[in-house]
């Protein structure tokens, strides 16, 4: 793997594809993706509810192993779950016994059995940046739903990923919750660069937030359409008002709807 | 159909007092019925002829009877946390074993324990083990039960996020699996607990010399049926606390697994 486009691609995917059941008769929940994400891009995904994108995600997080095609990060074959993963789910999943600074420092706990005062700083420090340093000693049930996913996200960024992988994470929320916790993430994103593939079903929240929206077929998914975002950054409430934020929700759209018309 | 008081206050009063006020009147009833009717002691003895009996017995023979049926009861308990919650975690782990135990677990439990006892007594003699083990046949499957189930209930994401940091097995069954089952198995403790008594008391019926199970059925047969009823309430009492501890138990050391009002 040489050339000046592997070295600049930090995950690739190459003809990436997966059958859950062994049938050849039953269709594969993702077949055919190609994909190169830059380091420290934001990457959205968008499509239809069971169209693999989840599939998609677990693959690159190592839990799933493709059946086609190849994985890598950093030019290395993933084969098997990698710690510079952070994952943020749908619902926050936080542990209803540990409060919320345990929580956040639980994969340390859980990974390596202890974790050091410096880790406690770090943990102080991310909760800080989220906004929740006040709620550290409360325990989950305390907190509003957007502030549990945020401690969702602090938690996966504990062990300092290269890579964020998150699946409709704010799917569970209001829509003004979510409206907010969007610009929290990008806030969080600019001053801790990462890779991040943001799965959602909000066409304007994969505008708002990333560098570019892929979108993806119903099953067997594979990737149709690519939009790129050149709305400048940082994103604020404003972005929303612009004129080309319009235009690109609207593009992103007719991808949507009318496949074979864009 | 709600009752609507102008006070919250009185309201709230009236809801605290309501079972308290309807125990207390249902047991007037009780009495005024047997006075009216004049009914004869060995048909239904008036409460009051029950508090009588109840003092007659010396303190000390309730205690000997009492400690004979808790500690049977107590160490079948015990005995079958020991065995159920282990036993759920191996089945967890592996579906052979569920597949291999699980009907015979359902056997047992669908086994009537008061047809199995006397065998169990003629098998293994009328002392502490057998008796333990009657409690135990009772007890042990809504434990194993309920273990399994809260362990099955873990979130999908939390055993992805366990795989996702490569954490060893042993982490992930006792930092997310089994506190996530607590819930769950607390509700398995408390009916076990119940069932402890009844298992501790059927094996009295089959064959003790004390012991409130024993104390009732000796009562009967004598046909000093106040006293039959006097042993029934306080055995009642007793399962009752025990109950109680058990959820006290749980809101001191895991107030986080109780369900939000």
């Amino acid at each position: 793997m040489t050339g000046s486009a592997t070295n600049r691609s930090f995950v690739r995917l190459s003809g990436v594809g997966h059958r859950y059941d062994p049938d050849p008769k039953t269709p594969k929940a993702v077949t055919g993706v190609n994909l190169d994400i830059q380091r420290h891009e934001f990457v959205a995904v968008v499509g239809p509810s069971g169209c693999g994108k989840s599939t998609l995600l677990r693959m690159i997080s190592g839990l799933l192993k493709p059946t086609e095609g190849e994985v890598t990060v950093f030019g290395r074959p993933v084969d098997g779950p990698r710690d510079d993963v952070g994952i943020v789910f749908q619902k926050p999943t936080l542990l209803p016994w540990l409060n919320v600074r345990k929580n956040v420092l639980f994969p340390l706990k859980h990974k390596y059995g202890r974790y050091s005062h410096e880790d406690e700083k770090r943990a102080d420090e991310l909760l800080e940046m989220a906004g929740l340093e006040s709620f550290a000693g409360k325990m989950p049930d305390e907190l509003s739903g957007g502030m549990q996913q945020r401690v969702g996200i602090v938690r996966a960024l504990l062990l300092n990923p290269d890579i964020l992988l998150m699946d409709e994470p704010f799917s569970a929320l209001d829509a003004m919750t979510r409206e907010q916790i969007g610009f929290d993430l990008l806030k969080i994103w600019e001053e801790n660069p990462k890779t991040v593939l943001f799965i959602t079903h909000s066409i304007a929240e994969a505008v708002l937030l990333a560098d570019r929206v892929l979108v993806m077929s119903k099953r067997p998914g594979t990737l149709l359409e690519m939009l790129e975002v050149d709305l400048p950054r940082p994103r604020t409430r404003h972005t929303i008002s612009e004129p080309r934020f319009a235009e690109l929700t609207e593009r992103l759209r007719k991808h949507i709807y009318e496949p074979d018309a864009a | 159909m709600s009752l609507t008081l102008p006070d919250p206050k009185a309201r709230r009063l009236l809801l605290a007092a309501a079972p308290w006020l309807f125990f207390v009147g249902l047991i007037l009833l009780w009495e005024l019925v047997c006075r009216v009717f004049s009914l004869p002691e060995y048909v239904l003895p008036a409460p009051s002829a029950i508090i009588d009996a109840f003092f007659k017995v010396e303190f000390s023979r309730w205690m000997t009877h009492l400690w004979a049926t808790l500690r049977v009861a107590l160490m079948g308990f015990l005995v079958s946390i020991v065995v159920a919650i282990p036993i759920a975690i191996a089945m967890m782990r592996s579906e052979l074993l569920t597949r291999t135990l699980y009907p015979l677990l359902v056997v047992i439990q669908s086994t009537p324990v008061v047809a199995v006892a006397p065998l169990i007594i003629v098998l293994m003699g009328s002392d502490d083990p057998s008796r333990v083990l009657i409690t135990c046949l009772l007890t042990f499957f809504p434990l194993v039960v309920s273990t399994a189930t809260g362990i099955n209930e873990t979130p999908a994401e939390l055993i992805e996020l366990s795989r996702s940091l490569d954490a060893p097995t042993r982490r992930e069954t006792w930092q997310i699996r089994i506190p996530y089952a607590i819930p769950h198995i607390f509700t398995g403790l408390r009916v076990a607990i119940t069932l402890a008594i009844i298992g501790a008391v059927v094996a009295e019926f089959v064959a003790a010399e004390e012991g409130l199970g024993y104390f009732i059925q000796f009562s009967t047969s004598f046909f000093r049926i106040p006293q039959a009823f006097a042993g029934l309430f306080f055995l009642a009492v007793v399962s009752l606390l025990l109950f109680k501890s058990v959820q006290w138990t749980q809101q001191i050391f895991f107030p986080w697994s109780l369900p939000k009002k």
